[in-house]
């Protein structure tokens, strides 16, 4: 079977630029670019965010495609649905904004366009190879793989690490 | 009946019953599956009613099957079926005019029906609502348009969704609360002033501290209420929003176990090993109070009822609880979120507001203050799920309590907190 990509985030990276935050945005505007999005009403909204831990520790937060996604089972309309892809989508046509997905989301990664009355979502942008925010992170931190490619990586990785400091 | 024997029996075809039917088919692909339901309907969104008395959905677009998470695939659903008695020792339920049919593994999710106030006289009169069933729905939709205007007794949140419904196709409505402001389940009185504003700025006329005492029709229906201070006022429909009671007269003379609702443990199982129920029908508990408590919330309903899903098909599950106060909604442009402990009115819980002209955000600790146990957020509602998470997992808050008080608590808190 066909493993889906995960965006994977490594905070050690992250400048909070919040390039990833603008880039999302944009890719989900109606013009595509940023001087089009920046006319746009309702105004386009990243889907993820880069928040700040003190003292030093930058964490981009997206959506995590739940396995038993609280927000799918919760919402009241039927507006939220896995793909084929396995990523969960909301169907804007459908939602009528009563906000339960917000109110089940553990990560709080589900944002609500008052203008609309519809609540967004981080949609791993389906037309794309590669979600925009993880193609525009300038150092990395944001990465697209799958969970057996990360987490081998990783152990490379580390056992480098490892072996690095043998040398020393 | 296609068949007479199911290896899951569902009675009840809504959130709780076709969220399990939904489970046990990802979980049991080959399981035969029988969902019954009462109503003439296909199982439907129940909470998109209203929209179908504004005209804004059609019946056939609030559908369950093909709809979110539900595939429909290997769900025989029966409507019009209405069960009248189970035999739990031959494994058998039996439907009115239809006859038997047998199980290995048996839901209850027969939900609730709402509460008609036995001390208000005249509530059998045509133009009298309780809005529940797609069938209400449609008759309310067709009585809106001889009606100039309405009076809801009940100021829940079912009562202010059908008086937005009733508003938007012009009737003038009048909501008659006897407690001292609108919502007081979800929120204090003193907690509900921008609420009120919104409402009142809506042009939802509300009339607090007071209570009907009759209901007067005649051959046209409903003409009027009157109401405890001895005043009359002339309408031509009446929605009664007084809360609900489980579905559970079908069982009596059985053996399974009743307190209010079906009595159910933690892996939702009824006291027969082959029995289980979930949703509005079954007595849950509360992590946050640890009271024995039933709701009546189609979120709460869905994961129960997926929870049992699972239990039957022996994927041994446990219900993680459900808070007695949870709901989110927008009511006149005005969203709002309360859970778990809100009302804090002479009570030793922590309690920090932060409040500008337009949010409201309310959070509760115990009294130690060394756990969350309630939030309440009117205007902003952002995040409001970490903090569901926070509640319902009980857990000692430690460092991020000041993140949780002043407004500025992110998921980045629980992983690098």
């Amino acid at each position: 079977m066909h493993e889906p990509k995960e965006i994977f985030v490594n905070t050690s990276k992250c400048t909070a630029c919040k390039t990833c935050e603008i880039s999302c945005a944009v890719a989900h505007s109606r013009s595509g670019n940023l001087y089009g999005a920046l006319q746009e009403k309702p105004f386009p909204k990243p889907r993820l965010y880069v928040e700040w831990v003190a003292p030093d520790i930058n964490v981009p937060i997206v959506c995590r495609q739940c396995e038993e996604a609280p927000c799918m089972h919760a919402c009241i309309s039927g507006a939220i649905s896995r793909n084929k892809e396995g990523v969960v989508i909301t169907d804007t046509d459908k939602c009528i904004g009563c906000w339960t997905c917000v109110m089940v989301c553990p990560y709080g990664v589900i944002g609500r366009h008052l203008e609309t009355h519809k609540s967004y979502r981080c949609d791993r942008c389906p037309d794309r190879e590669t979600p925009a925010c993880v193609s525009s992170c300038p150092t990395k931190a944001l990465v697209y793989r799958t969970v057996e490619s990360f987490s081998k990586d990783i152990r490379k990785d580390a056992a480098s690490k490892m072996l690095a400091e043998e040398r020393v | 009946m296609k068949s007479d024997y199911a290896d899951y029996l569902i009675i009840g075809g809504s959130a709780a019953g076709m969220a399990a039917a939904q489970a046990i088919s990802e979980k049991d692909p080959k399981g035969t599956i029988t969902v019954l339901s009462e109503e003439p309907d296909m199982p439907y969104f129940r909470p998109m009613i209203p929209y179908v008395v504004t005209g804004k959905k059609k019946a056939e677009g609030i559908g369950i099957s093909g709809n979110g998470p539900y595939t429909g695939a290997g769900i025989e659903v029966h409507t019009g079926a209405r069960v009248d008695s189970v035999d739990t020792s031959r494994r058998s339920v039996s439907i009115i005019g239809k006859g038997q049919v047998s199980y290995d593994k048996l839901l209850f999710a027969t939900g609730s029906s709402p509460y008609i106030p036995p001390e208000i006289k005249g509530t059998d009169a045509s133009g009298v609502f309780a809005l529940r069933k797609l069938s209400d729905a449609r008759a309310m939709a067709k009585r809106a348009e001889s009606t100039d205007h309405a009076v809801m007794l009940g100021g829940g949140l079912l009562n202010l969704k059908a008086a937005f419904a009733l508003l938007e196709l012009g009737v003038k409505v009048t909501l008659v609360v006897y407690s001292p402001e609108v919502l007081s389940q979800l929120m204090e009185p003193k907690d509900a002033g921008l609420i009120r504003n919104a409402l009142d700025k809506a042009g939802l006329k509300i009339m607090t501290g007071h209570s009907a005492r009759s209901i007067i029709s005649d051959k046209s229906g409903v003409t009027g209420v009157s109401l405890d201070d001895g005043s009359e006022m002339p309408c031509q429909m009446v929605c009664i929003g007084k809360g609900v009671r489980p579905n559970i007269k079908f069982l009596s003379g059985s053996t399974i176990a009743i307190d209010k609702g079906i009595v159910v443990d933690r892996y939702t199982t009824c006291n027969d090993p082959h029995t289980f129920a979930a949703g509005d029908v079954a007595v849950t508990f509360d992590p946050v109070t640890g009271n024995r408590i039933m709701t009546a919330l189609w979120t709460n309903a869905v994961e129960m009822g997926r929870c049992a899903g699972h239990n039957m098909t022996g994927l041994k599950t446990a219900y993680a609880g459900t808070f007695g106060i949870m709901n989110a909604t927008q009511v006149a442009d005005e969203p709002f979120v309360s859970m778990g402990i809100v009302h804090t009115n002479n009570s030793a819980y922590e309690v920090h507001v932060s409040a500008s002209g337009s949010t409201y955000r309310k959070v509760v600790f115990s009294p130690d203050g060394e756990r969350l146990v309630g939030v309440l957020f009117i205007g902003d509602i952002t995040g409001a799920g970490m903090y569901r998470y926070l509640i319902r997992e009980n857990m000692q808050i430690g460092r991020i309590k000041s993140h949780i008080v002043d407004q500025t608590l992110h998921y980045g808190h629980f992983l690098k907190g």
